[in-house]
């Protein structure tokens, strides 16, 4: 693969969390790269690692965390950058946060600062990365919340976020996260919190401006009807692991891992007889604290081997072109068709 | 904005008026009054009085009506005349002997207000930035001292060292020199040297109380959501803590304006009369010590009033600090 095709790689990214009780391996080898002008997404169930694998990117999580491996950055077609290396207080990585790298965030009712207006804060963004010039960064701050579509648009940018709806919100930080014009944009759940029209709507604002302004996407989610909408490839993410990486046509079509299929199975789909109950994965996430030495998903995989899967950790392998799984079951399958 | 500072004025004159009722309702509550107080302290000292000689005392200072009679009176002359009665105690007008300490009273108050903001907030946002931290762990245990420490023992400690290193407990404001002698210029100084302890005793307790505000305000906005989104923006450090946190942190440290704008015309008593201050405070203590119902009624109301100005100025500012609590605005 072409590393100029790749705008960033995640080599063996870990993150720990120490607690009282222990170390949390929230994150646990993620091995991860998004392509150009691609849309990725990272589907699993609430914390599995997901948020804390987005924010490790731009070094802006909790001192607790302590991240490990490397994230390549193609900061130009010359010159990569390890973001896991760069001082999180540093001015190097000042400048490709928010400027390079945008990140916009699940609920967009409080990402916003209360005190100061909606103008205020993009424009900060737009003077901070674009210009200085206080008139062409105003303007530009306004142009870019007409392009999301915000109307009336200069005489919202006087208005405090309490006076914005939270779809209006959402649009309004899709602004400031892309006024600067960033080669990858991270987008935590950006529409877990709002009703479904305004879902719609959101995403596809950031599939027209993703073509327009040709940029990454990192698309994080748990809601597999989104992913089919807005991404070109799929990273599925249990436990800190991802366990299915594949185009997104291909993992709709012939999921390989049980986990993967157990959240297919979940969604419910119009057209089923309303008798037939929803699947659900049986058990919980165990806690990241002492996991087991053999598959995380062991205890609630309906596959699963006894004698290897609670033996091994399972590796990502590729089962057809682009097609990533790492589980034991589905290849003691193959080998049975053989 | 406007239009609500004005409601809020006009709402003002009924408050004050049910404060004051209030006020004199509970000053003339206790058994007895300014003259069998009076008469059982001179009687201690050996006088003789016949019941024809305290109802005089009674009809002299008009107490011998019933109370409701005495504070519409009381009442009326404040509205009328701006006169609000004649302290027992003193033989002078009420507001003639609060005049003779209000100047002092602001002036020490004002400086240890000032000296209170000045310390805390500094040290409440260091050991916020710095949790956990040497310095962090210091100015906490200093201020749950300075908390704990009840403010009189502190001044006694305090005056004891100067004592120990000086020669002279600083006792009072003036020395004895610039009591003949009136300040000037020249003994100005002085006069700032025997404010340190008692802006230090009596601003303690509140820094403290401070110093946990600020800290524990800081530290939940730094976990806000809105921290996290100006971090990934790529603002500096300082702008998210300058801009953003601190103008929320001072929330409650406007809040507390109110109280404050009251506490700088009563000053603190207990300290007061034991460092000697010649401020508001005691002078209160005596007032309803002795039932010289006037000056301590007085006193009471001026410091209601101030109470009720200070909300409103509160108000004001957290109107200025938090776009969300403005009023007259259309969302």
């Amino acid at each position: 693969m072409n590393t100029i095709d790749t705008i960033l790689q995640m080599k063996d990214l870990t993150i720990d969390i120490k607690i009282d009780e222990g170390t949390l391996n929230v994150v646990r080898g993620v091995q991860l790269d998004i392509k150009r002008n691609e849309t990725l997404g990272l589907v699993g169930e609430s914390g599995c690692g997901k948020s804390l694998t987005s924010k490790s990117i731009l070094g802006i999580n909790n001192k607790k965390c302590n991240s490990k491996g490397e994230i390549l950055f193609q900061l130009n077609p010359e010159k990569s950058v390890d973001m896991l290396k760069l001082n999180p207080n540093g001015k190097a990585i000042k400048k490709i946060r928010g400027k390079e790298i945008s990140m916009i965030f699940q609920e967009p009712l409080v990402a916003f600062s209360p005190l100061y207006t909606i103008g205020n804060q993009i424009n900060e963004c737009t003077r901070l990365h674009v210009t200085k010039d206080k008139v062409k960064s105003k303007a530009l701050s306004i142009e870019m919340m007409e392009k999301v579509g915000i109307a009336n648009a200069s005489k919202r940018y006087d208005q405090y976020p309490h006076e914005f709806s939270g779809g209006m919100l959402q649009r309004a930080m899709i602004a400031m996260s892309l006024v600067s014009g960033p080669k990858l944009l991270i987008a935590d759940e950006p529409t877990t919190a709002l009703d479904v029209t305004i879902q719609a709507q959101i995403l596809d604002l950031m599939n027209n401006l993703k073509k327009e302004m040709g940029m990454s996407i990192l698309f994080i989610t748990h809601d597999l009807g989104t992913v089919a909408k807005m991404c070109d490839r799929v990273a599925v993410m249990y436990l800190g692991k991802i366990v299915e990486l594949a185009p997104v046509r291909s993992l709709y079509k012939t999921p390989l891992h049980p986990y993967t299929n157990g959240l297919l199975g979940s969604v419910h789909r119009i057209g089923t007889s309303r008798e037939k109950r929803l699947y659900s994965i049986e058990g919980t996430v165990p806690l990241a604290l002492n996991l087991p030495k053999g598959c995380g998903f062991y205890d609630r995989c309906p596959k699963k081997i006894k004698g290897i899967c609670n033996q091994k950790q399972p590796e990502l392998r590729e089962k057809s072109e682009g097609h990533f799984v790492a589980c034991f079951a589905c290849e003691h399958e193959e080998a049975k068709h053989e | 904005m406007l239009k609500y500072t004005i409601k809020r004025i006009f709402l003002f004159i009924p408050t004050v008026l049910i404060i004051s009722f209030v006020i004199f309702f509970i000053i003339q509550l206790p058994e007895g009054d300014f003259v069998s107080s009076y008469v059982a302290r001179m009687q201690a000292e050996g006088e003789v009085f016949t019941a024809q000689d305290v109802a005089d005392l009674r009809t002299q200072y008009g107490i011998d009506q019933p109370w409701l009679v005495q504070y519409f009176n009381w009442m009326e002359k404040i509205i009328t005349k701006g006169d609000f009665g004649y302290s027992f105690a003193y033989a002078r007008p009420v507001w003639s002997v609060i005049m003779d300490r209000l100047v002092l009273t602001i002036i020490v108050s004002l400086t240890i207000l000032i000296f209170t903001y000045l310390v805390s907030i500094p040290i409440g946002l260091y050991s916020a930035l710095h949790q956990y931290s040497v310095g962090d762990y210091f100015f906490t245990a200093l201020g749950f001292l300075g908390m704990a420490t009840p403010n009189f023992l502190l001044a006694i400690i305090l005056m004891y060292v100067s004592f120990k290193w000086t020669g002279d407990p600083l006792l009072g404001l003036f020395s004895t020199e610039m009591l003949q002698e009136g300040v000037h210029l020249y003994n100005f100084g002085e006069f700032l040297q025997r404010m340190i302890i008692p802006t230090i005793v009596i601003g303690t307790a509140g820094t403290a109380g401070i110093i946990r505000t600020v800290r524990g305000q800081m530290l939940d906005e730094q976990t806000k959501q809105y921290t996290l989104t100006a971090r990934a923006k790529g603002l500096p450090e300082y702008v998210i803590v300058y801009k953003y946190c601190l103008r929320a942190v001072l929330n409650p440290v406007a809040s507390g304006l109110a109280k404050a704008l009251s506490n700088i015309f009563s000053g603190s008593t207990i300290s007061a009369i034991v460092m000697n201050l010649s401020i508001q405070g005691p002078v209160l203590y005596a007032a309803l010590k002795s039932q010289d119902m006037y000056l301590a009624g007085t006193i009471l109301l001026v410091q209601a009033v101030l109470v009720v100005i200070g909300t409103l100025l509160s108000d004001l500012a957290l109107a200025w600090l938090d776009p969300r609590i403005r009023f007259d605005r259309k969302g």
